[in-house]
């Protein structure tokens, strides 16, 4: 499957990352360069990926993390209850017990399908009489964040494989190892778990990380693919990306539209996560050089201008981290939902005071023109750093009601609306 | 924007702020201390009385970070870390267990090292090599560890290095320990020897 993305191609070409980042003292700012010209760039990017320039003032940042367990039934009953929504909408736990839960897909005989984060595990959640089964059906997959559904087949994608399962539903207590369709992908965790979306000719849009907060990619990172599950080629479609977690193609337009988290160690409030728009083929979103459409990098702009770049179609907030999100096609929620796009914020980690951490709703048209946002559903940060849960990932169930997957409370949740 | 579960850039003063908010989130949870004890009997064989390892290659628990060994033991019952003594352990424990013997494990008294430091050399080697690699960052200036963090600190020196070996060679990998597997790939032997041997000793 080497056909599209040629990794010796790219191998000539020099990283340079500036390095506060590397570095013990936040003084010192002095130019680090790494050779991608070796394969042992790409089996192991650079040991200091995930740090940056940071300040003294933001020293002991961290991603923090949830309980590993996580939550039980009675802390999960006590958690909803602190959910706002809007009138007339109500929050439930639809399964327990699916930890570190990430992207979710539906079987076409109603088995949902959920990723996880680095337990490496991939579960199916049953209905047995109204009470939902939770059963893990792969482990050890590497960071399998990102699933679909097509035909059948349930495909996994695990860092640097994607992986399909024939006949899954039938086959849940004996998915095999499955055949991988797609592996021309660095195998390196940073920033390399991923999201799948198919659109109507069943190709998958891939995102794919940079392994560093900021600098300038390696060739075949920073971008967006369309990868065909069927024959293995791929196409690039998106360039300038930074971390994308999240998308779906448009009901309306047949458009790609993707969350962006932005970069780290810049500020509290610069620079703003993003949604963006796939208007064509081949568009750059503006990273390294620029941020949120206006913001030039203050190392990495190099000479480049905003102007350059498509701009997002909306600045969602500085650390909000939108992951999953879906346009809202069902018909119970009031009917000015329609279309609307609906966000899973995991919330921010490199912030003094957290915020995202919620479900927010973008409501704006087909062309990406005067879109405007707002809170729809909120509660899962207490205090300036205290998670008691957060959304990543939004599926519409059959009746139109939505499903929410929570990596740190590890469960489902429903939000259903009622007049 | 969302990266993994491993803590990274931590100094001890945030630590401790965040520490305290943790908390209070966890005070809900109220594990038990006692019930965590009772289930350790499964692990004194290994691990040692009151968490002190006597056994070559077998890490001692005392006073590692509740996250942590909840974790680690998360890890085990998934299988994305592997081990042949610690499989069948995980099979009978379920969400309380570990939950409570987290809560056990953080709260025995550290381990110190069993002998005064025979070689000062290589324990300055290695606290050099400890700043330059910032372990700290994450691991805390005390190496007390932290949250999902190990505590280095006094652990056992042949199992330390046996440790970075295994991250090193990619045998402990996955999403929950990739920092330590970027972090460990470029140590030389010498870095290994010096940093097992400083933190065994402090």
């Amino acid at each position: 499957m080497k056909s599209a993305f040629n990794r010796s191609v790219f191998a000539l070409a020099a990283i340079i990352v500036v390095a506060g980042a590397g570095q013990a003292s936040a003084q010192q700012k002095a130019l680090h360069s790494y050779q991608s010209g070796t394969k042992e760039f790409w089996t192991h990017p650079p040991d200091d990926w995930f740090l940056g320039d940071e300040t003294e003032a933001q020293k002991g940042l961290a991603p923090p993390s949830g309980p590993p367990t996580g939550a039980s039934e009675a802390e999960l009953a006590a958690l909803i209850k602190k959910i706002k929504l809007p009138p007339g909408f109500k929050i439930e736990v639809y399964a327990p017990g699916v930890l570190a839960a990430r992207q979710m897909a539906w079987g076409d005989k109603g088995t949902l399908f959920v990723g996880s984060f680095g337990l490496g595990n991939v579960y199916a959640v049953t209905d047995n009489g109204g009470k939902k089964e939770v059963k893990t059906i792969l482990k050890g997959l590497n960071m399998p964040t990102g699933l679909a559904f097509r035909d059948g087949a349930l495909y996994v994608i695990a860092v640097e494989k994607l992986i399909k399962y024939e006949n899954a539903e039938a086959n849940l207590d004996k998915l095999g190892d499955g055949k991988v369709v797609y592996d021309d992908m660095p195998s390196y965790a940073a920033h390399g778990w991923k999201y799948l979306a198919a659109d109507k000719d069943g190709w998958f849009y891939v995102p794919f990380g940079p392994p560093f907060n900021i600098g300038i990619p390696p060739t075949s990172v920073s971008q967006i693919r369309r990868v065909d599950p069927k024959t293995g080629n791929a196409e690039l479609v998106a360039l300038g990306v930074r971390n994308s977690v999240g998308g779906d193609v448009d009901p309306r337009s047949g458009k790609y539209w993707f969350t962006e988290n932005a970069r780290d160690w810049m500020s509290d409030d610069m620079p703003s996560d993003k949604l963006n728009m796939i208007s064509k083929p081949g568009e750059h979103f503006g990273y390294p050089y620029c941020h949120q459409g206006d913001t030039p990098d203050p190392k990495f702009a190099m000479g480049h201008k905003c102007s350059e770049f498509t701009p997002p179609v909306l600045n969602l907030g500085a650390h909000v981290a939108p992951l999953g999100m879906k346009f809202y096609t069902g018909s119970q929620f009031p009917a000015d939902y329609k279309n609307n796009i609906l966000i899973a914020e995991h919330g921010s980690w490199n912030r003094h005071k957290y915020q995202g951490g919620r479900i927010m709703r973008v409501i704006v048209g087909p062309d990406g023109k005067n879109a405007k946002q707002e809170v729809f559903a909120s509660g899962w940060i207490e205090g300036d750093q205290g998670y008691i849960g957060r959304p990543d990932d939004i599926i519409l169930d059959k009746d139109g009601s939505i499903l929410v997957a929570d990596d740190w409370a590890g469960a489902i949740y429903r939000i259903s609306y009622k007049k | 924007m969302p990266i993994m579960r491993h803590q990274i850039g931590i100094n001890a003063l945030l630590g401790l702020a965040l520490g305290l908010s943790a908390l209070a989130s966890l005070s809900a949870r109220a594990a038990d201390i006692a019930a965590g004890k009772e289930k350790a009997e499964l692990c004194v064989g290994c691990h040692g009385e009151a968490g002190i390892s006597q056994t070559e290659n077998i890490p001692s628990l005392a006073g590692e970070p509740d996250q942590f060994v909840q974790w680690q033991l998360v890890f085990f019952r998934a299988g994305s870390r592997r081990n042949e003594q610690m499989q069948p352990i995980v099979e009978q424990i379920n969400n309380d267990d570990i939950r409570n013997l987290g809560a056990y494990f953080a709260s025995l008294t550290p381990p110190r090292a069993s002998a005064p430091d025979d070689n000062p050399d290589l324990s300055k080697k290695g606290a050099q090599a400890a700043v330059g690699r910032r372990c700290a960052s994450c691991h805390t200036d005390s190496f007390a560890g932290t949250k999902a963090v190990a505590r280095l600190a006094g652990q056992r020196e042949e199992y330390l290095i046996k440790a970075l070996h295994d991250y090193k060679s990619g045998v402990r990998s996955g999403g929950g320990m990739a920092a330590m597997a970027e972090v460990a790939y470029p140590l030389s032997e010498e870095e290994i020897t010096a940093l097992a041997h400083y933190l065994a000793h402090l």
